[in-house]
């Protein structure tokens, strides 16, 4: 296993295990929040120069996109401000959980709910609406606030935080990409995890809180749900939690074969393309249908938008899946009459899903490349944002009547050409790995990857 | 080894060729003088896509039919803009071959930041190389499936 | 409590509640103008009171589009207001009464309807009451047809109407502007059915007389004026095809069919600058008329808050350049 474990380093393991540093993240993180709140409804109700929209669908979704989900995983998550209140009201405390106070319900999550398809759900209707959310500061701000008092209400009646770990529309794709991260959460040895006693990582102690995602350090395989809180390195009486180094894609290795992060996998794949012709071309009367939410032409536009993402894509890619032959390339003859006994437990479905691990690192750079589109062309909003967020006629920082003009332009299409080709390899080479697991031939997974980038391309350039 | 190293080179050249070669010369056609007339609306221009052979001095009288909006050209960095009532034109010459963005450049309403046109100047040289590419890349892929061993 | 926690918890709320309490404090202290589009209000508020001789500040902000503003009937360079961003002037009245202020940049069909009101009090000087405007004291009818009877079979040219007006010395091509005013082209033409010319020098001859009331610096400003307050409708080139009319016929079809026609305003086809039936039939007062207090049963703005006399001639007078050949 080629990993570096970062928490090796003195200043790293102090800084992660220390409560302060996060702490002062989440309070600056929190107080921007709520400022975004507060300016969507207060400020001017045009998005381009209010901080609520700038910010957050400019500049935090570049650092999202090109920055923290693909270099860190969940590394937003571990500094994100929504759950950061319910946390609080649950521990009983701002720092180390006060074992004297009610956690207030702390309900176990049912059973139904306990997987992705609830934020599938989530990130459907908020990409419905995307055209409004994305333009309109006030609903940005209701949508954050919404976020925010769901987490804090659920936070009051479930354990843990139910709100990220089941229902959040951004938490569903960042776990899912995080798989692509060279970051991961660990523990260091198995057998110091089997021994130990009360497993205070996932109960919680007086240092810190049980997994607010409910996942079990010692069993973790892949980052998809674990939100990098940290809080099982300030409970670990044996210092066997490490934060790793390691290469991308490394959980890709290990597929999944659950059909909620395979349609996870379709959902972005389909948002990325639709978005790029939707928002990036040139189609007025498309454009409207997205934005006059409720009216006619939008409802044509939500039953395509539908069809596309659970239909048309997963459905394709079923087909191919289902009529793929039998992979014998890979298996000696001697071999074949036990691996033909396992193919036949390998139901279509788990071949699917198996499958759909390609789509993964493909839909990732198709949202790299759909973001660079718009993110450098109006990164100049951000200065004009900077200096009058609310549109109130102020300058602070003297950068108030920047003009806007696109950044960098001549670098958007080799660089997207590049975050797309990217893509495309790195998803041939997922799946000829889960091709082995899927029992099945990579060929027609490939082209179907192929086929998605050059619409892709097609598209944006 | 010494095979994989081959396709190596094989592979990375081919994909400079597709990347950087310049496009065989096709008997480009005098530079003409063309007039486009487009209509902006919220949010779109009508044509929404137009073409263009490089060295065209190339005029677009830009009409706004409902509220103030602007046209910014990719890559060149000029921009118009018209009042409804009052076309106003915008000359240059395509000296720069491509496929551009023409984007609104005067805030028109919610969705101003996605009205977008497009110029294309010439062949969208651009596209086909990053096509070809991606043929270059699946290829790689099932090149190098053959020469290293997979995971299991 | 530790007194670590006890801080933290303080320094917490002390933050989240400033970057709350501190914007709403600051924009409670900031009184914008919102300008936004007539279907969303127009603008708010849309009355603005004000004192002779006191300076007042206005700052002004747009909610969606491009907008401007400017005060009817009084000399400032409009200001522009962009979405998002505030803009700012400073007003001195001179006189008491109620003045209309109005958007100065096209923003959809209704552009026209944002319009509102600066109510300026105090001494009053007992300047002389405005006169009538002139249809009133002629008591033309602004809503009746005005079809003139003939039209040339070519555009008139003023140069023509000089050349013969140079070699017949009785020709009348220098008319005053009473008479300029009160007559149609039409009218001028049969008032010339005696001077013995052909039709087409009779024609010449009225586009010299309609010249020589035209100056070239007037001419300019109604080219101005036009583009930007009439062409959106009538017209570049006032052929009544602006890019607005078809919306116009459109809405006027509509609420012509529905119940509640009546509160809409009907809209029509904007008129024909270019028709010489038109407009050879209509003296610059039934025009002026028309412009100042608009209607017709159409959409047509009332402009007479918002135009200076002055702009309305000068208006006037390139409308006619539609008709005649100015050329020298």
């Amino acid at each position: 296993m080629n990993r570096l474990e970062l928490t090796r380093s003195p200043l790293i393991k102090s800084a992660l295990k220390n409560r302060y540093p996060q702490l002062v993240v989440f309070v600056l993180m929190l107080a921007g929040f709520l400022f975004a709140i507060v300016a969507g409804f207060i400020g001017t109700p045009v998005g381009s120069h209010n901080f609520s929209i700038v910010f957050v669908w400019i500049a935090w979704w570049a650092v999202l996109i090109l920055v923290a989900v693909p270099f860190f995983g969940r590394g937003w998550c571990a500094v994100c401000p929504i759950p950061v209140v319910g946390d609080w009201l649950q521990r009983g405390a701002v720092l180390e959980p006060n074992p004297n106070k009610p956690n207030w319900l702390n309900l176990r999550v049912p059973a139904t709910f306990r997987n992705m398809w609830m934020q599938n759900i989530s990130f459907t209707l908020v990409a419905l609406f995307s055209s409004v959310i994305l333009t309109t500061p006030v609903v940005t701000s209701v949508v954050l606030a919404a976020m925010l008092f769901l987490a804090i209400g659920l936070s009051m009646v479930f354990e843990r935080r139910a709100f990220c770990r089941y229902l959040c529309p951004v938490s569903g794709f960042i776990g899912l990409y995080a798989q692509t991260a060279p970051i991961e959460l660990r523990i260091k040895d198995k057998k110091v995890c089997v021994k130990c006693i009360g497993k205070p990582c996932y109960n919680g102690s007086e240092l810190g809180a049980g997994c607010p995602w409910d996942v079990f350090p010692g069993g973790l395989t892949k980052n998809t749900y674990c939100g990098l809180c940290m809080e099982c390195i300030r409970t670990c009486p044996h210092d066997n939690i490490a934060v790793n180094l390691r290469p991308f894609s490394a959980d890709l290795a290990k597929p999944s074969t659950k059909l909620d992060e395979a349609f996870k996998a379709f959902i972005m794949l389909g948002a990325a393309l639709i978005y790029a012709y939707v928002l990036m071309g040139s189609n007025g009367a498309v454009k409207l249908a997205a934005y006059n939410v409720f009216s006619p032409a939008w409802f044509g536009y939500a039953v395509a938008f539908l069809t596309v993402i659970f239909g048309v894509l997963p459905g394709l890619f079923w087909l191919a899946v289902k009529f793929t032959p039998i992979n014998h390339g890979v298996t000696k003859n001697t071999e074949k009459s036990i691996l033909n006994l396992r193919e036949l437990r390998v139901s279509v479905v788990k071949k699917f899903s198996i499958a759909a691990t390609a789509i993964i690192p493909l839909g990732l750079m198709f949202w790299v490349a759909f973001s660079l589109s718009f993110v450098l062309t109006n990164a100049a909003y951000i200065l004009a944002a900077l200096s009058d967020p609310l549109g109130l006629g102020w300058n602070l920082f003297g950068t108030a009547a920047i003009a806007w003009q696109p950044v960098l332009s001549s670098l958007v299409a080799p660089a997207q050409t590049l975050a797309l080709l990217g893509g495309l390899v790195w998803a041939a080479r997922t799946a000829q790995k889960s091709a082995v697991e899927a029992r099945i031939s990579s060929v027609p997974v490939i082209v179907y990857c192929l086929v998605a980038t050059l619409l892709m391309l097609w598209l944006l350039l | 080894m010494n095979k994989k190293r081959i396709y190596w080179f094989l592979i990375a050249l081919a994909a400079l060729v597709v990347a950087f070669a310049p496009f065989p010369a096709t008997g480009t056609p005098h530079p003409a003088l063309r007039t486009f007339r487009i209509e902006a609306s919220q949010y779109a221009y009508d044509p929404g896509e137009i073409s263009v052979n490089p060295g065209d001095t190339v005029t677009i009288e830009l009409v706004a039919t409902d509220v103030v909006h602007g046209l910014y050209v990719d890559g060149y960095g000029i921009s118009v803009t018209a009042d409804p009532g009052q076309t106003a034109a915008l000359t240059f010459i395509a000296d720069k071959p491509g496929s551009f963005r023409l984007r609104c450049n005067v805030t028109c309403g919610a969705m101003h930041p996605f009205m977008i046109g497009k110029l294309n100047v010439g062949l969208n040289s651009w596209l086909y190389r990053s096509i070809g590419l991606a043929f270059i890349g699946v290829l790689s892929s099932f090149v190098f499936i053959r020469t290293t061993k997979v995971q299991r | 409590m530790k007194r670590s926690e006890l801080l933290t918890r303080i320094i917490i709320m002390v933050f989240s509640l400033g970057v709350v309490a501190l914007p709403l404090a600051l924009w409670a202290q900031t009184p914008l103008i919102h300008a936004s589009m007539a279907e969303s209000g127009g603008w708010s508020p849309d009355v603005i009171r004000a004192k002779v001789g006191e300076p007042l500040h206005l700052k002004f902000t747009s909610d969606d589009v491009m907008h401007g503003f400017a005060v009817g009937q009084m000399d400032l360079t409009p200001v522009d207001i962009e979405p998002g961003k505030v803009s700012e002037t400073t007003l001195t009245f001179d006189k008491p009464g109620i003045y209309t202020f109005f958007c100065t940049r096209w923003c959809g069909l209704n552009h026209w309807r944002m319009r509102g009101t600066i109510e300026v009090t105090g001494e009053t000087d007992s300047s002389a009451p405005a006169s009538p405007p002139l249809y009133v004291t002629l008591g033309l009818n602004l809503d009746a047809p005005h079809p003139a009877d003939v039209v040339p079979v070519a555009k008139p040219s003023a140069l023509h109407g000089q050349e013969l007006a140079a070699r017949i010395p009785d020709l009348p091509i220098y008319q005053s502007t009473d008479y300029y005013r009160t007559h149609s082209p039409s009218q001028v033409f049969q008032d010339l059915s005696t001077s013995g010319l052909t039709d087409s020098q009779r024609w010449d001859v009225v586009a010299a007389i309609w010249q020589s009331n035209t100056t070239s610096e007037g001419l300019v400003e109604g080219k101005k004026l036009f583009a930007q307050n009439c062409a959106a409708c009538h017209g570049e080139t006032g052929g009544g095809n602006g890019v607005f009319a078809d919306d116009l016929s459109a809405a006027g079809e509509a609420s012509a069919q529905t119940m509640s026609g009546a509160q809409d305003m009907i809209m029509q086809t904007p008129a024909n600058f270019s028709d010489p039936k038109r407009m050879l039939g209509a003296s610059p007062a039934l025009l002026q008329g028309k412009i100042l207090r608009g209607g017709m049963g159409t959409g047509m703005p009332m402009w007479g808050s918002i135009f200076t006399d002055g702009q309305i001639w000068n208006v006037i007078t390139y409308l006619y350049s539609f008709q005649f050949d100015y050329s020298k």
